[in-house]
């Protein structure tokens, strides 16, 4: 990607002095776009280049994704709750994710009450305590229940 | 299931249900006919073997199904099972390079030497094509070595309900006290679980019972081993008790249903108090306040003050558990800003346990959290006061803004013997039933662990050995109403919660229901485990005068 746009500046250069528009030159913008992207796409453009790699680790685009659904945005003790826990990205993968696919069967709207914001903070919670238990007992196998198939 | 799929879209045409017009209305399983299917009852175990059939035909030979899907046959009203079945087994049979199919073996007992013989129930579903002539000549060549059974056939349905049935006779007679009886009874059923699949169902519960059985009729001495303490076995290490409970905690979701109310419960009560204690009356890893500290850390006007006294066995080893949880846990609240101090009080057992080890002052609410504890106290030696009574005086004397009170719901403490038996059979059974959904290894098989002491417990143990003395709610109910305590109605949002935890969970059995303010979690419309919450009822009158730790106003209750 970064080599094609390389190479259609040299190609501009070549033409005309006309201003072309470069995604990367507009970090703000980008931003919002990738602001409006679901888990696994946000996934698939951290392998784009070096620099959407970077912002797609900040954990404010995660932070969007993961309550973009919510009815009424969370109060703002929620945030240094969420990042002492390990943060946004992880509070997706690792709970909003299964916690949302699993409560949805269907693809109806995607609107989360606060419960579930709730009890997937709750579980959140437990998932890190668990991996502070560390070693001995068990792997924090807590959430694995999320990531098995629902049979029917 | 693409054969399935096609057979439906075939199908469409249904309004003939006429296929079966001649089956009465009472015939049918009433199971069956609630999810679509129309099956006769007294055909259901012909449709069992027939779908065990297909399913073997189907593993054997894949690449047929795709012929299946494509295939000319219109299959025509698929509710109704026993034919539809058939006319896909018969579809099978049209291929040559499927193996040949096996016979019934309906009422053949399988020894040694013997060939079954093949026989061909008369069944006008067969007819339908040109099969039968190639099926017979299969047949007749066919001599099936016994051992090679893929199909669960009658013949195991019935060792099954023969397992059941001698556990019952073997549990009667250790009643009465026919000993040898008892014991050549088990020799028998250990005989018959060898034919039985003990992996799953029934032939593994029954391995369980037959274990603690014989343990209680040969070496009851030893069955004593798993009396008294805390949280567990005497013998056993609690390091083993803790490791156990924890993988029960992962497999199944009772352990997380309990927590999850309560503490939505002590959420609830602690709404507006600046300074709250929470008891635990068994740590173990302290799982269930991870959550209560990040509800209390995202409450509306900020956290509380929170103290936790966790008490548990003491650590034989010299390690000090409790203070090591105390610590994780403390790190946990000081990460999400929640003031927190812990306390560990170790404690044999739960009568041991004096109010001042537990440093309540006066101006902190309290909650008591008791899961599954409160029935190990239900054991009593006729020379001491009940310690049922020692615990409940000195919580009521507490005085708490709520206790959570979370325990099995069964009646497995009642005197006679069989009736505890044939209690926990069923319980237990289907426990075991809704443990089969979970996929996660070791988690699974050392939960089985955990319920397979439990089990022991139950059945082997007599006196103050045997501490798993479960009672169900309702009896729960009068006993703390006695000790003087009323009960708090569990709101709307835990049962929401409970709800919503429920269908996280992979498998599509378990129930919550609501019980007069209560919750019970259970498999398939059976309770299995039960919520609820208490306060203690303010006693002016008391003639002991409960001594009042708090300046409380009586009326402001």
């Amino acid at each position: 990607m970064v080599k094609a746009m390389r190479q259609m500046k040299v190609e501009e250069k070549e033409k005309e002095k006309k201003p072309k528009f470069q995604m990367n030159d507009h970090i703000d913008i980008l931003i919002e776009v990738l602001k409006r992207l679901d888990g696994p796409s946000l996934g698939v453009a951290a392998c784009v280049c070096r620099l959407w790699c970077t912002l797609t680790r900040s954990d404010s685009l995660w932070e969007h994704l993961c309550f973009r659904h919510v009815s009424s945005p969370p109060p703002s003790s929620v945030r240094p709750v969420v990042v002492a826990l390990g943060g946004y990205k992880r509070l997706y993968m690792v709970c909003v994710r299964p916690v949302l696919s699993r409560l949805r069967n269907s693809d109806s709207e995607l609107v989360w009450t606060r419960d579930e914001v709730q009890l997937s903070l709750s579980l959140f919670c437990v998932d890190y305590y668990e991996r502070r238990l560390g070693g001995g007992a068990t792997s924090a196998s807590s959430l694995m229940f999320l990531c098995n198939p629902v049979n029917v | 299931m693409s054969p399935y799929d096609s057979a439906t879209s075939a199908g469409s045409s249904s309004g003939s249900s006429s296929a079966s017009s001649s089956t009465k209305l009472a015939d049918i399983d009433g199971l069956l006919a609630g999810a679509g299917y129309k099956v006769r009852a007294s055909d259901l175990r012909h449709v069992a073997q027939r779908l065990e059939r297909l399913e073997t035909a189907m593993v054997n030979s894949p690449v047929e199904l795709s012929q299946l899907a494509s295939s000319d046959t219109v299959h025509y009203n698929p509710s109704d099972i026993a034919s539809w079945v058939d006319s896909l087994l018969s579809e099978f049979n049209h291929t040559p390079s499927l193996p040949s199919d096996l016979p019934d073996l309906p009422d053949i007992v399988v020894g040694p030497g013997i060939n079954p013989t093949v026989k061909n129930e008369a069944d006008a579903t067969w007819t339908d094509n040109d099969a039968p002539p190639q099926q017979q000549q299969n047949m007749q060549s066919l001599t099936i070595p016994p051992n090679q059974l893929t199909v669960v056939t009658a013949m195991e349905e019935d060792s099954g309900i023969r397992l059941v049935h001698l556990l019952m006779t073997c549990a009667e007679s250790v009643q009465r006290g026919e000993f040898s009886l008892a014991g050549s009874l088990i020799d028998e059923m250990q005989s018959l679980l060898r034919r039985v699949n003990t992996t799953c169902g029934i032939g593994k519960v029954a391995g369980y019972f037959i274990e603690a059985l014989s343990r209680r009729i040969f070496t009851p001495q030893a069955s004593s081993l798993f009396g008294g303490s805390v949280s567990g076995s005497g013998s056993a290490s609690a390091y083993e008790n803790e490791l156990l409970y924890h993988h029960f905690y992962e497999a199944c979701p009772y352990l997380k249903f309990a927590h999850f109310t309560a503490n939505q419960a002590i959420l609830e009560a602690f709404d507006g108090h600046d300074c709250v204690h929470v008891i635990d009356f068994n740590l173990m890893h302290g799982l269930q306040w991870p959550a209560l500290i990040q509800a209390l850390a995202l409450r509306p006007g900020g956290p509380p003050l929170l103290r936790l006294t966790g008490i548990g066995p003491p650590s034989p080893d010299g390690r000090d558990s409790l203070r090591e949880i105390g610590l994780r846990l403390a790190e946990l609240a000081r990460s999400v800003n929640v003031r927190f101090a812990f306390r560990g009080v170790a404690a044999q057992r739960l009568e041991d346990v004096k109010l001042w080890m537990l440093q309540v002052n006066s101006k902190e609410a309290v909650a008591v959290n008791s899961i599954m504890q409160l029935h190990r106290l239900l054991g009593s030696d006729p020379n001491r006061s009940p310690p049922i009574e020692i615990v409940l005086g000195w919580i009521r004397q507490l005085n708490p803004k709520i206790m959570t009170v979370i325990e099995h719901e069964a009646n497995h403490n009642q005197p006679g013997f069989m009736d505890r038996f044939t209690e926990s059979l069923y319980y237990y059974s289907t426990m075991f039933d809704s443990l089969e959904a979970c996929t996660l290894q070791p988690e699974k098989a050392l939960a089985e662990i955990y319920i397979q002491r439990e089990i022991c417990n139950v059945v082997s143990c007599e006196g103050l050995a045997r501490f798993e003395r479960h009672e169900p709610l309702a009896k729960w109910r009068s006993r703390l109403g006695q000790a003087g305590f009323s009960p708090l109605h569990l709101g709307s949002n835990a049962f929401k919660q409970a709800r919503m935890l429920l269908t996280l969970f992979s498998a599509e059995g378990y129930c919550v229901e609501e019980n007069e303010g209560c919750l019970t979690l259970g498999w398939h419309s059976r309770p299995l485990i039960s919520a609820s919450a208490w306060q203690a009822v303010p006693d002016a009158n008391s003639p002991l005068g409960i001594v009042n730790h708090h300046h409380n106003n009586h009326n402001a209750l």
